[in-house]
């Protein structure tokens, strides 16, 4: 009988479907578009399943006992389910900010009043200088502007 | 409570970054009530806008539709650092740490 066989594709696939959904989790944050790329992955890792799991069933001899296959598929399945799961929930709480200004871009000009009822523009908010406690004022270089999703 | 760490983070670093000679100003859809109700709790001392129609949030393209409480459309957390021409120079979405942007600030 020949030796049992290390079904690689299996185990890459399976791999690769972990890789994928833990790859959207850090970079989901750092640029909408990793959605496309980890669903490609997802792609890949299936194909590779499917073909894994298809040689087994052509060559039970080789890989006869083997619970691997049904196991790793089942729960490639199962990181499939939560990676939707995430997905959902990410466009839940963040916006797709496909729109949003880029970098390099124009920050879109606002005027807004805050609680104290003062107004606040962008262009002001860059063009006048910030005055430490002391009374020193020194050339604005920059604004950080925050979105929250506010109080509540 | 949402975001309100970021905020403090911001409160925490404030010197550092008015060092670099940058100025923080925060955006929601709150009311001004709300607004104030967080100067209070969170003792800061940069603007808190108040941006109740999300006019400004969607010219970003933020807006979190029906994302807050009763339904109320709200903002996506997001950070965006801007030179002193307006220009983007730095940008993230979701909550971030205070440092990383302190950095960035230092760097214009």
């Amino acid at each position: 009988m020949a030796a049992k066989l290390w079904n690689w594709r299996l185990w890459s696939g399976f791999g690769l479907s972990i890789g994928a959904l833990v790859a959207y989790g850090f970079l989901v944050n750092e640029t909408r578009a990793v959605f496309w790329p980890a669903l490609f992955l997802f792609v890949i890792a299936a194909v590779l399943l499917v073909s894994g799991l298809k040689r087994r069933s052509r060559e039970p001899e080789l890989y006869r006992g083997k619970i691997a296959g049904p196991v790793l598929t089942t729960l490639s399945v199962l990181i499939f389910g939560l990676f939707g799961f995430v997905v959902y929930q990410v466009l839940r709480v963040f916006p797709d900010a496909k729109n949003a200004p880029q970098i390099g871009q124009r920050a879109p000009e606002f005027s807004l009043v805050d609680a104290n009822g003062k107004n606040f523009t962008l262009a002001q908010l860059l063009s006048t200088p910030i005055t430490n406690s002391g009374g020193a004022a020194r050339a604005t270089k920059g604004v950080l502007v925050l979105f929250y999703r506010g109080y509540w | 409570m949402a975001c309100t760490s970021e905020l403090r983070g911001i409160q925490r670093n404030l010197a550092s970054l008015e060092a670099a000679g940058v100025r923080a100003v925060a955006i929601s859809a709150d009311t001004n009530d709300e607004s104030r109700e967080l100067y209070r709790k969170a003792n800061l001392t940069f603007p808190l806008l108040s941006d109740r129609k999300a006019e400004v949030i969607r010219s970003y393209d933020l807006l979190v539709p029906h994302g807050g409480e009763d339904n109320r459309d709200i903002s996506g957390i997001a950070e965006f650092l801007l030179d002193s021409t307006g220009t983007v120079r730095w940008r993230h979405f979701g909550e971030t740490k205070a440092e990383r942007f302190v950095d960035e600030a230092k760097k214009l």
